[in-house]
């Protein structure tokens, strides 16, 4: 390893402008890291890894999308294109393995406390990843223009629409108005605008993680080629076979199946659910009084995601206990239930039952979090 | 250097890659074609699909067209004579030496190998761009018994070359291949 640092750059010139192999060896080659990273440490990695996919199958999608046609456009797509069919299913999948990895990312983060000082940064960064891959997915689901999308649509047009002064506006800049050919080629173009956004927030995110990651402890220290690129290979190769088996054998995963009809403005579906990466946090949205009801719902649930690491009253310095932990898996299972709730579509028993988790969800974030971590700080 | 301290020698000298290298060089090429085979299908779907492909690519059958007439086409928004000659013209332009004409070509650079009695030719003057007439033995065709425009007087002979009048160039001989006798398919 000492013989490649010391060894000169290809291009002395290129290096003193851009010092892209002096980069390369800080960050790759010199033996600076401590040899223990867990698995679950190259989530961030896979999630990137995965938003390059979909911009690259976004991109091919765009090229043969025409808004004015939404449904059918779609439909060319899967007949017509060639392997269309192929990145239709990259693209739609591509979206569950990566609300997968961040709902994933999000659990640990929340059950180790990494958000605790000096992690405040990383986490709310990472929450605002996760508040902008929400929206853009929630867009590109419009963008099937199906029977569920079109009323999803509609509603959010209606929503907005029902809104005064700022809000409305805002609203009115949004959508453009109410919901028909030239709304769905506006959410096709803020789509792509938010999604290639979200390589920002990517970018802040590693930043801020280089930043408060310690310096490695211990006598033994590796770099981070070959000795974790070999880590990252094994676990890109498992995340790439649980997305092939699933683009292969389960494209529609977590869909709701009246989306696969195409839209009609005359017939309400008995369900307007979106997909499963959506239903913990939007489906609230129905189960709240319009106008200001669901929308406040939506934002109250990230708010208190982003304020967690000041909810946590316990000190950073210490371990966490194990009561903690126990809240955090019933929140977990809290989330899972309302998902579960949510997809089955509406009726007295839903809404009730939306109204107890979404109740939970928020008692464990603004008493008990408070509570039990200063319970333990004491 | 390194590869020598990689590899063993078997006991007669001649050195055996190491396992190591047999598991670096399997895990790249085998990377290298799943790379490709992921790859291939997102360049494939930027291709014109089936459809498109078919328009662009018109096949025309030209077995029906008496000689001496042409038969017009439109493809690419482009008028397209094909135009079946008859002995005469054949004998009356085949050695004609090339550099006598405005822009010089050969019988053989008009036509395809096989097929020599069509002409195959986009219809517009390259002086003043308008359709040439002539397709029909009844229309003026000017002195070469080929075509003339209507616009600026450019007389061409029965292969499309340019023979008199403020046209430049030979009339432009579009992309297509004969298919057999009596199909070409255009692009």
């Amino acid at each position: 390893m000492s013989s490649k640092i010391s060894k000169p750059a290809a291009s002395p010139w290129v290096e003193t402008r851009l010092p892209f192999l002096a980069s390369w060896r800080a960050h790759f080659t010199a033996p600076v890291l401590a040899p223990d990273a867990p698995y679950l440490g190259t989530l961030p990695t896979l999630i990137t890894a995965a938003l390059v996919f979909m911009a690259v199958s976004g991109f091919v999608l765009s090229i043969h999308y025409d808004p004015g046609q939404g449904f059918a456009s779609l439909q060319f797509i899967d007949r017509d294109v060639n392997n269309g069919w192929l990145i239709h299913a990259f693209h739609e999948t591509g979206t569950t393995m990566i609300f997968g990895a961040v709902y994933l990312s999000l659990f640990r983060i929340i059950y180790t406390r990494a958000y605790r000082a000096p992690g405040e940064m990383v986490w709310v960064l990472g929450v605002a990843q996760f508040a902008l891959l929400l929206l853009v997915a929630w867009l590109g689901e419009l963008l099937t223009d199906g029977a569920v999308s079109y009323w999803s649509l509609a509603g959010a047009t209606q929503a907005a629409g029902n809104f005064a002064g700022l809000p409305g506006a805002l609203g009115a800049w949004f959508f453009g108005g109410p919901d028909g050919p030239g709304t769905l080629a506006r959410m096709a173009v803020f789509h792509a605008m938010l999604a290639l956004a979200i390589f920002g927030i990517v970018a802040l995110h590693y930043a801020a993680r280089r930043a408060i990651t310690p310096p490695a402890a211990g006598r033994v220290r590796v770099s981070f080629h070959p000795y974790y690129t070999a880590q990252y290979f094994v676990a890109f190769v498992i995340f790439a076979l649980i997305f092939a088996v699933l683009v292969f054998f389960a494209p529609h995963l977590g869909e709701n199946r009246l989306n696969l009809a195409p839209a009609n403005p005359l017939a309400v579906p008995v369900a307007v659910t979106p997909s499963w990466y959506l239903l913990p946090i939007i489906d609230v949205a129905g189960a709240f009084p319009a106008p200001w009801g669901g929308t406040a719902a939506v934002i109250a649930r990230l708010a208190v995601l982003f304020a967690l690491p000041w909810l946590d009253r316990s000190n950073p310095a210490k371990p966490g206990g194990g009561l903690y932990r126990v809240l955090v898996v019933v929140l977990a299972v809290d989330l899972v239930l309302l998902g579960l709730v949510a997809g089955a579509g509406p009726s007295t028993a839903t809404t009730v039952l939306t109204v107890v988790f979404t109740a939970y969800y928020f008692l464990h974030f603004l008493v008990l979090t408070p509570l039990v971590t200063a319970m333990e700080a004491k | 250097m390194a590869e020598a301290a990689d590899t063993e020698t078997m006991g007669h000298g001649v050195a055996v890659p190491a396992r190591r290298d047999f598991l670096k060089i399997l895990t790249i090429a085998s990377g290298a074609i799943g790379a490709g085979a992921l790859v291939w299908p997102f360049i494939d779907a930027l291709n014109p699909d089936a459809d498109e492909d078919a328009v662009a690519r018109p096949i025309v059958n030209v077995g029906g067209i008496a000689e001496n007439t042409a038969l017009s086409v439109n493809w690419n928004g482009q008028p397209i004579f094909i135009r079946k000659l008859t002995a005469q013209q054949i004998a009356d332009n085949q050695f004609i030496v090339p550099d006598t004409l405005p822009d010089p070509a050969s019988y053989a650079d008009r036509v395809k190998p096989g097929y020599e009695t069509f002409v195959v030719v986009v219809g517009l003057n390259t002086g003043v761009p308008c359709e040439v007439i002539g397709n029909d033995p009844a229309d003026a065709r000017g002195p070469f018994d080929g075509w003339q425009c209507p616009c600026d007087g450019s007389v061409y002979d029965p292969l499309g070359r340019v023979r008199g009048g403020p046209a430049p160039r030979n009339l432009a001989i579009p992309r297509f291949t004969f298919l057999d006798d009596s199909q070409i398919q255009f692009g």
